[in-house]
């Protein structure tokens, strides 16, 4: 057999062929916008496409519903027991009402009635006693995970007739309500969660009582929704009853960003889900809607390992939340669409306070706190003591898409104060056995993205009371953090737990325990000027239940 | 020759089986060598805030917690009886998995492989017969030209030209005919490249030879010297090139997939790689060997038919020979 000869490309076709890309390229710049506007009145009918860039893992209910990805489709497949707004403001929703004691220890939850699943079975007691136990426990001998922000301090609950249940905590437990329209607290019909987990895992047995049901769907591919004819018990607080609008939704997996937004430019699709913040502007103007809704829960920042020099010095933690230029964050990664910090957590949090003024962005604050910790400026700017240098090593979360942007950012920034950082970035996989938690002693700061719909699931992580997650390497070392921690945990009236939270959440804010960045925004939408009536709840989702198209 | 065919196919199934087993071990290790596993990745999702109790439970459920030579017998006991187990990140049967997927891919494949072979033929036809002043030499460029775009960037030029610009097909109807005939052209266009490089040389190489000389003295049409002398000798290397091309195929088919929104073999692979989904990823890399040891077997096979000097002798006679 001879060797075939091949001429190596040479530098002129080479050339040619790099032109000729180029040429093609800006010859297919995107064409003008769809800027069709609707008519203002809600109009039954209609199918609407939503582009996402990741179908999630499995679908077994309790392990999937938190997914940023999955969660689009269960809530749409599923109800609540409350809603939850993007203000935090409970409603009811399949629980018509409720009333707890004076402790905040036993509720009662009364249910709406005829509400069905699709497979027939009714949303009675029985079937939210079912959800409210495999929420609390899961089942772990069958695979089945917990939902983790679940309050862990659930008892049991009892059923006192088909449409009233009784549920029971070892402690006050004020948020157990507002947890009841967490994304995770889905209700799946009982004959679903009595199923192996590997048939969980099919999405088509997975049964819900919401305005949609699975019609089809693929692995990693898409999954198409269908109205519910029958529907007629959507949450009150969105001022639609009845079966939804639009005949179906479909979900079509769409990996890469520049396609999912080209094909809504062009009219091929109605949503795209997490454009770059950077092009919102220019949708805009081309008549897009665009939606940066904010989900409850913690800001985006750092919480700072305590254990780890010299982040043991309160002066060094006072000086990175100073030297931290937010509305630099803001004008560089974002867009005006993104809020400053003004507390550890988001300000449309129910209780939460304006504490900005603690960690307000002051170069000269900065360099006199670190001067006086003993942190002297050599000749290339970093500061060092006794020899060592004030380092550093930021860890991306590979969970939100802007962080690596923003980490280089503050980088730049607290250099300018004299600290030398350095990032290190991993994929999700890497990142959740190296990275881990927060706490981690080779962690000094660890990067926050955490929704949760209830102050009261802050009292749980910031110390390792109570199993807590220990957020700043303190364990019980700090007995005010405790002793405010406890105050909101067991507070039995909201009162008395906003008062608790304001004063905790200076304290941390404070002791530099946290260093704020910018509010979060984890889900980005670009929309089609036809599809109308959106709406966003309070984790951020956006729900077509009350959407039509003009 | 027909005993000789016996043990030779005897032998290369032992191989092939040898093979597949080798490469299911070593998926295996590599990835059991690299940290996490998708199970934890969930659960250390900070939205999840499980307690350590809750996490170590759930990993011990999936036997996560066993010395990792367990695991590898536990899973290659299972493998050998064709249990391919279930996804750690879907939870799903593997083999449903795959089997949703791979008529997509095959299809994805078969038709780049389609349009690689056109574009390779039009393009060698074209340097025998088109006259120079219509840029013979410039058909010459289009190999290097083709290897050297990226088979993305084509994808995305496609896709903006014929579904944004023209209407041609949408790319949520990733399965549509036109959506699959431009995902196997972006597929395509690298591999007819290679293609084409092999068959030019080798038309060029075979045209100089004296057996072409003494046909065209005898008044032999260019178009029968082409098809009736030349193509059968050029193709012979190309039958390798393709066999190599699989790898390619399926290699591209993570990129083409991805920008063409299309499910596949390709994309499953890819978000199993993400998520270090060892039983998907283990029976994918066990596919692909027996993929890759069919197609070479094939074309060990069909050289024999195209060129009569290969011969399949049994071993003492090879030596007799060589020496």
């Amino acid at each position: 057999m001879q060797t075939p000869r091949v001429r190596p490309p040479g530098r002129i076709t080479r050339l040619i062929a790099g032109l000729a890309a180029v040429v093609v390229l800006a010859a297919c710049a995107p064409g003008t916008a769809n800027t069709g506007s609707g008519s203002g009145q809600p109009k039954p009918g209609g199918d609407i496409t939503f582009l996402i860039d990741s179908l999630g893992d499995t679908w077994i209910p309790n392990n999937s519903s938190i997914s940023s990805f999955q969660g689009h489709i269960w809530g749409h497949v599923t109800d609540k027991l409350v809603y939850v707004d993007d203000k935090g403001a409970v409603s009811p929703w399949i629980a018509e009402r409720w009333e707890q004691n004076a402790d905040a220890t036993e509720f009662t939850l009364h249910l709406k009635q005829g509400v069905t699943f699709s497979d027939g079975t009714p949303l009675d007691a029985a079937a939210v006693l079912a959800n409210l136990d495999i929420w609390a426990k899961g089942d772990t001998a069958r695979g089945i995970n917990p939902i983790g922000l679940f309050p862990k301090t659930y008892d049991h609950a009892q059923v006192v007739d088909p449409a009233t249940v009784k549920v029971f905590f070892r402690a006050p437990t004020l948020g157990f309500i507002p947890t009841l329209g967490y994304h995770g607290s889905i209700l799946i019909s009982p004959k679903t969660l009595a199923l192996p987990a590997d048939q969980q895992a099919d999405l088509s047995n997975d049964i819900g009582s919401g305005p949609f049901v699975v019609a089809s769907w693929k692995e990693g591919d898409s999954v198409v929704l269908k109205k519910r004819a029958d529907y007629n018990w959507g949450p009150p607080a969105l001022g639609h009853q009845g079966p939804a609008y639009l005949d179906s939704i479909t979900y079509k997996l769409v990996a890469e960003p520049s396609v999912r937004t080209a094909a809504v430019q062009s009219g091929q699709a109605d949503v795209a889900y997490n454009p770059s913040p950077q092009e919102l502007a220019s949708f805009k103007a081309q008549g897009f809607t665009t939606a940066t809704p904010r989900y409850l829960g913690f800001v985006n920042g750092y919480a700072i390992n305590t254990k780890v020099a010299p982040f043991d010095d309160i002066r060094v933690r006072q000086a990175l939340q100073h030297g931290i230029n937010r509305d630099e964050i803001i004008s560089t990664v974002y867009t005006p669409d993104w809020l400053p910090a003004k507390s550890f957590i988001q300000s449309n949090v129910p209780g939460v306070t304006d504490h900005s003024a603690d960690f307000a962005y002051d170069e000269a604050t900065a360099n006199r706190l670190l001067d006086e910790a003993g942190w002297v400026r050599g000749a290339d700017g970093v500061r060092a003591k006794d020899g060592k240098q004030l380092a550093l090593t930021l860890f991306p979360n590979p969970y939100l898409a802007t962080s690596k942007s923003i980490d280089e950012l503050v980088a730049q920034q607290l250099g300018r104060i004299g600290f030398k950082v350095t990032l290190q970035a991993f994929d999700v996989v890497t990142y959740s056995s190296r990275v881990d938690k927060p706490g981690n002693p080779n962690v000094p700061a660890y990067e926050i993205t955490r929704s949760f719909i209830d102050a009261g699931t802050v009292a749980g992580v910031l110390t390792d009371a109570n199993k807590g997650e220990n957020w700043f390497g303190l364990g019980q070392s700090d007995p005010e953090l405790v002793r405010l921690g406890a105050a909101v945990a067991g507070a039995k009236t909201v009162a008395d737990r906003d008062a608790a939270l304001d004063q905790l959440q200076g304290h941390v804010l404070r002791q530099g325990y946290f260093v704020p960045l910018t509010q979060i925004v984890q889900r980005i939408y670009l929309q089609s000027p036809k599809l109308q009536g959106v709406t966003y709840n309070g984790i951020a989702y956006a729900s077509y239940y009350t959407a039509w198209l003009g | 020759m027909n005993r000789d065919y016996a043990t030779y196919a005897l032998r290369r199934v032992l191989q092939a089986i040898v093979v597949i087993l080798l490469a299911y071990v070593f998926t295996f290790v590599v990835i059991s060598v690299l940290p996490g596993d998708p199970v934890s990745a969930v659960l250390n999702n900070p939205q999840n805030a499980f307690t350590q109790d809750q996490i170590r439970d759930i990993i011990a459920y999936y036997g996560l917690d066993q010395p990792v030579y367990v695991q590898l017998w536990e899973s290659l006991s299972r493998f050998v009886t064709g249990d391919l187990g279930l996804s750690l990140r879907t939870h799903l049967p593997v083999s449903r998995m795959i089997g949703e997927v791979l008529p997509s891919t095959l299809a994805l494949a078969a038709a780049a492989l389609a349009v690689a072979l056109v574009l390779a033929l039009a393009i060698a036809l074209g340097t025998r017969y088109l006259p120079r002043r219509y840029g013979q030499g410039v058909l010459r460029a289009f190999p290097s030209l083709f290897l050297s775009m990226p088979n993305f960037v084509i994808g995305l030029v496609l896709i903006q030209v014929f579904a944004f610009q023209l209407g041609l097909f949408r790319v949520i109807d990733s399965e549509g005919s036109w959506a699959t005939f431009f995902a196997a052209v972006a597929l395509g266009i690298p591999v007819s490249a290679q293609v084409a490089e092999v068959l030019v040389a080798n038309l060029d190489h075979e045209s100089r030879q004296d057996y072409a000389f003494l046909a065209r003295s005898r008044g032999l049409g260019k178009t029968r010297l082409f098809l009736r002398h030349l193509l059968k000798p050029s193709a012979l290397p190309v039958v390798t090139v393709l066999a190599l091309v699989v790898g390619e195929l399926l290699g591209g088919a993570v990129i083409t997939e991805q920008i063409f929104g299309r499910t596949g073999i390709g994309s499953l692979v890819q978000r199993s790689v993400t998520a270090q989904d060892l039983p998907v990823l283990q029976a994918v890399v066990s596919l692909a060997a027996v993929a890759f040891v069919v197609v070479n077997l094939l074309a060990d096979l069909v050289y024999p038919l195209l060129d009569p000097r290969v011969r399949l002798l049994p071993e003492r006679r090879r030596a007799e020979v060589a020496a």
